[in-house]
């Protein structure tokens, strides 16, 4: 068990005003068998009502509605946990089991499955490290050629990407093996900004695994949000209306 | 024979009532090569007759169907018993595109998720009644017979005091019941995604009976996790039902399809918080998916512990091992449907195929058995229709409207539509076809 604080902020600009923004920020993390949360505040600014709902996933989601022009949105959360992986979470449903949205195999993807399936045997801990341990040797960690829309066939083809990449083939190994598996984001490894790995279904609980480092998921990691894919676990979407043309977004965060 | 008299008298005013419903504006829109058309929906003046006996045992049956298949939703976003004890194989939930993950643990207002339920059905030349398919998301239709029977009111004004029909013109009474059941507090709405969309006058003309408004999302917004419209004076107005005619994945951009520009962002948020009903509730699709309308009888003795009353069409699934075999032998005889079409589209009849393309489409539903039901070809028994002043015998089926409020009631009345073309089976509005009206008789 270890106590962690944490904090995450984002700054959103935008060049010129808008207005009818909508918003839902999946940014409070969840208590869970393995978090026990002691403190967390969110500040938004400029003020604006905010509503608290649980998604499907589990997910803390904050949303809110912003009519009049502004031309920019900071969100920070900042708080304290108790954090203890030798308890287990077991919040499981079926559609962990099935490819989502981000990764559904091409033909590339799957054969790469069929060519390495045969080596490993054993438990799902046991493959999950299998498979994350060709990763790290396919994969190279390399920042600036995937974006948050790159699914895992194109990250697999690309052979490269960041972690969310890592996480999304991973994920995509595992479902085609049978095994359930979830996309999580949040924060670990303090390098400023948001983190993502992968938990699989051992057979009766989840297990975490971190794909981009190689490693198993330790007290140093706090869960954010949790789903089948980035999709579900977007920190922030939103629809706005104006005649803006950029936006700036500018996140910081840190877990000690 | 009176009846048939009297169908002659509505038949001698058929140009006059077509001419009546072109200039409502009674039109369907189509579009093919992306190009959008509007169409008129022709109108056959010779109504379908349906006995008061057969709808009793009809309307049995429909209420028994849609209240199994309200349960089963319920089922499937909470515990999934019926998955669990083995009664459907998880594969024909969850790969299901109707199946939303995201709408798991939601219980809509008093657990209504089909408020609004079209079944279709055809009746074969023995007189037994068959469920073609379940409409469970947004079943469009209701509104043409119901103008059709008005405008036949104005032109044949005997034949409605001289038969004993029952009155369909209760229709917009009872959805706007059903929508009152699900309001969570506020006005009543409808919600199109405007002039261009297929069934636009119907939206616009239930919306009109019904004393709801007709908006677009443009108007709309949620703030406290509250739906609202937006008024021209600035103001605000709760909305407590909105009964959406868009379909799911375009319904919440911050949810669904973050590209959708006709959606509401943080309706689903709303909705979870229980503040408004959504009609027919998002997540239905899992329901009315073709693959799982195999399982609708048992579905019937799981959750209700009752016989089903109305038969499915014999349906094979290649899934199973021994119905594979069966469609690979019979293949010529059957007609194949893709799960994932609707409209009339997808679906192949087996006797229409050369030697090669029953063996090329052999090879593909043995690739991917679970895209694939395969059903006989039923005798519909045909009805007569007026072709340029001629009585002609034509396919046609019926959609049944079932709506669910605090009871579940069967609209004493329905859509019949028909195929134009003295080949084809495939009624779809989408596809050409007409339609008529049904007239239930009162004894």
């Amino acid at each position: 068990m270890k106590r962690v604080n944490f904090y995450y902020s984002t700054k959103l600009t935008f060049d010129d005003y808008v207005h009818n923004h909508s918003f839902a920020l999946r940014i409070m993390p969840p208590e869970t068998d393995t978090q026990h949360i002691l403190s967390c505040s969110l500040n938004i600014s400029p003020f604006v009502p905010t509503q608290q709902t649980v998604d499907a996933f589990g997910n803390n989601v904050t949303a809110g509605y912003m009519r009049d022009d502004h031309r920019f949105l900071d969100y920070e959360i900042k708080g304290s946990a108790e954090v203890d992986h030798t308890k287990h979470r077991l919040d499981l449903l079926p559609c962990y089991f099935y490819q989502s949205q981000y990764t559904k195999p091409d033909d590339g993807l799957r054969s790469f499955y069929d060519s390495i399936k045969g080596k490993c045997t054993g438990t799902a801990s046991d493959k999950a490290e299998y498979f994350c341990n060709i990763l790290s040797d396919t994969i190279e960690y390399k920042k600036g050629f995937t974006d948050t829309t790159t699914t895992a066939a194109q990250a697999f083809a690309l052979n490269k990407g960041v972690c969310q990449d890592f996480s999304h083939i991973l994920i995509s190994l595992l479902r085609m093996d049978g095994i359930a598996a979830r996309y999580i984001a949040g924060l670990a490894f303090c390098d400023g900004e948001t983190h993502s790995w992968v938990e699989y279904w051992t057979g009766d609980h989840w297990e975490g695994i971190d794909p981009a480092n190689n490693c198993p998921v330790s007290d140093d990691y706090l869960v954010i949000s949790q789903g089948r894919d980035f999709r579900d676990c977007a920190i922030d979407r939103g629809v706005m209306f104006g005649k803006y043309t950029k936006q700036l977004q500018l996140v910081r965060s840190v877990l000690t | 024979m009176t009846q048939q008299k009297q169908f002659n008298k509505a038949v001698g005013n058929a140009s006059e009532i077509n001419e009546l419903l072109r200039r409502y504006g009674v039109k369907f829109g189509i579009y093919k090569d992306g190009v959008f058309n509007e169409q008129f929906f022709p109108f056959d003046p010779i109504p379908r007759v349906i006995s008061a006996e057969d709808f009793q045992s009809m309307e049995k049956g429909l209420v028994q169907r849609v209240n199994a298949l309200n349960e089963f939703l319920f089922d499937i976003y909470h515990e999934k018993k019926i998955v669990r004890d083995g009664i459907i194989p998880e594969d024909f939930i969850y790969i299901s595109k109707g199946y939303l993950a995201e709408c798991e643990g939601i219980t809509p207002k008093n657990k209504v998720y089909s408020h609004i339920s079209g079944i279709d059905l055809v009746q074969a030349k023995d007189g037994e009644w068959y469920i073609l398919e379940d409409n469970l998301r947004i079943p469009s239709g209701a509104s043409y017979p119901l103008i059709a029977r008005e405008l036949t009111r104005i032109a044949a004004p005997q034949a409605f005091s001289e038969n004993h029909i029952v009155d369909n013109r209760g229709y917009a009474e009872l959805l706007k019941e059903t929508m009152e059941y699900s309001n969570c507090g506020g006005i009543r709405a409808i919600l199109t995604p405007g002039r261009y969309n297929a069934a636009y006058f119907e939206h616009s003309y239930l919306a009109e009976h019904t004393g709801s408004v007709l908006v677009q999302n443009d108007e709309l917004f949620v703030e406290d996790n509250i739906l609202y419209q937006r008024t021209y004076s600035g103001s605000k107005t709760r909305i407590g039902v909105l009964y959406r005619r868009i379909a799911d994945e375009y319904l919440d951009p911050l949810t669904f399809l973050p590209e959708s520009l006709i959606g509401i962002p943080n309706l689903m948020e709303a909705y979870r918080s229980g503040n408004v009903g959504i009609v027919n509730a998002p997540g239905n699709g899992v329901a009315d998916d073709k693959g799982i309308y195999y399982f609708v009888p048992k579905m019937i003795k799981y959750y209700l512990g009752e016989e089903p009353i109305l038969k499915n069409a014999p349906t094979y699934l290649p899934f199973y091992d021994e119905d594979m075999k069966y469609v690979m032998d019979n293949l010529e005889k059957l007609v194949i449907k893709d799960v994932a079409e609707a409209g009339g589209y997808g679906v192949v009849f087996g006797s229409d195929l050369t030697k090669e393309k029953l063996e090329e489409f052999r090879k593909t539903i043995i690739a991917e058995p679970r895209r694939f039901i395969a059903q006989e070809v039923i005798d519909f028994l045909d009805l007569p229709i007026l072709d340029n002043g001629e009585t002609v015998m034509r396919k046609a089926d019926l959609r049944a409207f079932v709506l669910s409020g605090e009871k579940t009631k069967v609209w004493a009345s329905g859509l019949t539509r028909f195929s134009r073309n003295p080949d084809s089976f495939v009624v779809n509005s989408s596809q050409g076809g007409g339609f008529k009206d049904t007239w239930v008789l009162s004894r």
